[in-house]
């Protein structure tokens, strides 16, 4: 029996577009100069190397604090937009339509001109320049994600389960946790790790809310490649990606522990 | 996202937020400076470094320079903390974010900020000091600026002809120039009209980053001084008519670059490093820089190849001076102030000029033999021009609220035409 070769081509080929530029990133990090029409680098330089781990950078201290604000954001904005998406699918309320036009208005006004108006009001609310209004600011960016990809999952999942324990006498906590809850999750991971990577490339939201006092990785990346410096902009790219990418799996891999490796989609 | 913020946004915000803001706090006249340290025993400057010692300053400027922030980050820090116990912070952020910052602050009457000094220059300090988001006059305190600043030259008195009254202190000097791959073209196109022949040889293999990138906008001044002179601009008026008409010829000859240019003149690279990027990639035989020693400091890294060299042309090309400004709500006024005297010390712009291989400030005729061996210590490596060759034909910016009005007119008349 002859295979169909079609699925396989598009595998290739996607795999392929997302190898190629990372592949690309890793040798222009360590590449010094690479004229065009060169195949290889001309000469390889140790500098992007030296600057990540030079103590003064003090690169390991960033990367944690970087992924411990976008977890907490993720976490947060995965909780919101969990609540407001079992509210959106299944009850009425007036003002229903402005909820949720509300909560994809992040994404349809401009980045710079939501930072700015929101600097205003932090100022005044005093959340300015400290981690709890980057924080803040993050989950604002990330609550229209999170709201549209969990409204569609509870949507779909509906509350046949709940519904079915509640019959059976469970309370509504217990009915929650127990039938709604782990259906669930795929969804919420999703979300989760949608918001976690909105968070984790915030750049204009984190310089002028943390007013420069909360530094995250995209803050120390985004003027390297900004300044056109090819090869520090591809270590700290290739660190940027990489640490992602290491959350993503240790997350899959808790969530799957927690479930006992049993499928749970 | 746009990260690069439009500059018309900045200024409609900056405009709305102090509107906005209390007008009560807009018109607070300056603290002086020496009023911070009553109370104390202690004088003057003194009195500064005693209120500083053990605190944190934090100094806020464009964070993509790998060389200034590391010698931020080891050399000055280290000579301050050993000298004054003070802790210094770098802080990477857009001079457009800093005023965005600042303005917002402003606007919703903060007078704790977090910013203490700002690294800047040209139309920024220009808004930033008319809008009040400066703090001063401060640089007469300064033991160093006052012992090694020259107080008479144009550019400690005036910053793109905007008069600084001592809001700012001099940190760094640049100066535009050309460079060219020695082992690729042998030509050194030294005025414009020499550029236009080099051209027409090399078609499509010269560009330049279109205004409002900072070294593109100070290309196209250069071009004007070269064919109208620069004189006649330094008092000129802002109005866009009279400029229009003064500056006619210089746009004239851009357009008649325009066919020979890379892509024949339809697009422009939108930044100098990208500019940067095509010639060390040898897609255009031209680089245009606003640090003199660029092409020491590329080779070094391995980007440039080994044969770049700087080049400057005949009639002279455009210099300005960098600065440091206290923001007027800097937590750590008296701090900042002993961080500028210090990076004023010869010992550290001399490092400075070793280190990240930009112009010091300082006035030779008021340096001792021991200070002045300091930066003739300094080997400003290879591709590069000597001192002296770069002052001799070094041009006056000008003034700040022209700048714009030419960025308009060449978007007007020279791209796409």
């Amino acid at each position: 029996m002859r295979r169909n070769p079609l699925p396989a081509l598009i595998l290739a080929v996607a795999g392929l577009c997302i190898l190629l530029p990372v592949a690309l990133l890793g040798l222009w990090s360590a590449a010094g100069r690479w004229p065009w029409p060169e195949l290889w680098p001309e000469n390889f330089s140790t500098r992007g190397l030296a600057e990540l781990l030079a103590p003064y950078n003090r690169t390991g201290a960033l990367l944690l604090s970087s992924v411990g604000l976008s977890l907490l954001a993720a976490a947060l904005a995965t909780l919101v937009g969990a609540m407001t998406a079992r509210a959106l699918a299944f009850h009425q309320f007036p003002g229903k339509g402005l909820v949720r036009f509300g909560a994809i208005l992040p994404i349809l006004v401009p980045g710079t001109v939501l930072a700015m108006g929101l600097h205003t009001v932090f100022l005044r609310l005093g959340l300015a320049d400290t981690l709890s209004g980057v924080v803040l600011v993050h989950v604002i960016s990330a609550l229209p994600y999170t709201v549209s990809i969990l409204t569609d999952v509870t949507q779909a999942r509906g509350r046949g389960l709940e519904e079915q324990a509640a019959v059976l006498g469970a309370s509504p906590t217990r009915a929650f946790l127990h039938g709604a809850l782990p259906s669930l999750i795929p969804g919420l991971l999703s979300a989760g790790s949608m918001a976690f990577a909105i968070s984790y490339s915030q750049y204009f939201t984190t310089l002028l809310l943390g007013g420069g006092q909360v530094r995250t990785l995209s803050l120390v990346m985004v003027p390297y490649i900004q300044s056109g410096d090819r090869t520090l902009a591809s270590c700290y790219a290739l660190l940027f990606v990489g640490s992602a990418l290491a959350v993503f799996a240790v997350l899959e891999g808790l969530i799957h522990l927690w479930t006992g490796g049993r499928k749970w989609n | 996202m746009s990260i690069r913020f439009p500059r018309a946004l900045t200024a409609a915000a900056l405009s709305a937020a102090l509107l906005a803001g209390c007008g009560s706090t807009a018109a607070d006249p300056a603290p002086t400076p020496s009023a911070s340290a009553a109370g104390s025993a202690l004088t003057g400057f003194d009195a500064l470094v005693e209120e500083a010692r053990g605190s944190t300053v934090t100094f806020y400027g464009w964070g993509g320079d790998d060389a200034r922030n590391q010698f931020l980050q080891t050399t000055v820090a280290d000579t301050l903390k050993e000298k004054y116990d003070i802790t210094l912070e770098v802080v990477g952020m857009d001079i457009d974010a800093i005023l965005a910052k600042l303005s917002g602050e402003k606007g919703a009457g903060q007078d704790a900020g977090t910013i203490d000094m700002i690294w800047i220059n040209g139309e920024n300090f220009y808004s930033c000091k008319e809008n009040g988001l400066l703090y001063g006059p401060f640089t007469q305190e300064l033991p160093n600026f006052n012992a090694y600043v020259d107080p008479e030259d144009p550019e400690t008195l005036t910053d793109f002809c905007y008069p600084i009254e001592g809001y700012e202190a001099p940190y760094a000097k640049a100066q535009l120039v050309l460079i060219h791959d020695s082992a690729v073209t042998p030509e050194t196109p030294a005025s414009t009209e020499e550029l236009l022949e080099f051209v027409q040889k090399y078609p499509g293999k010269v560009t330049y980053p279109a205004p409002p990138d900072f070294t593109g906008s100070a290309f196209v001044r250069n071009v004007i001084y070269d064919i109208c002179g620069w004189e006649q601009f330094q008092d000129m008026e802002p109005d866009k008519e009279a400029l229009r008409a003064a500056v006619a010829p210089a746009m004239e000859y851009l357009r008649e670059l325009n066919p020979y240019l890379w892509n024949g003149g339809e697009t422009f690279p939108a930044s100098s490093t990208q500019l940067t990027n095509l010639f060390a990639d040898g897609e255009v035989l031209l680089d245009i820089s606003y640090s003199p020693y660029s092409p020491a400091v590329n080779i070094e890294k391995g980007v440039y190849p080994d044969t770049a060299q700087a080049f400057l042309w005949d009639k002279g090309t455009i210099g300005n001076t960098n600065y440091m400004a206290i923001a007027y709500n800097a937590p750590n006024k008296a701090g900042a102030m002993v961080v500028i005297h210090e990076l004023l010390s010869p010992e550290l712009q001399a490092a400075q000029y070793d280190a990240q291989k930009v112009l010091p400030v300082l006035d030779e005729a008021r340096l001792s033999a021991e200070e002045q061996a300091l930066f003739d210590a300094v080997d400003t490596g290879d591709g590069t021009l000597p001192q002296d060759e770069l002052l001799e034909h070094r041009l006056p910016e000008m003034p700040a609220a022209l700048v714009p009005l030419i960025e308009e007119i060449w978007a007007e008349e020279v791209v796409g035409q």
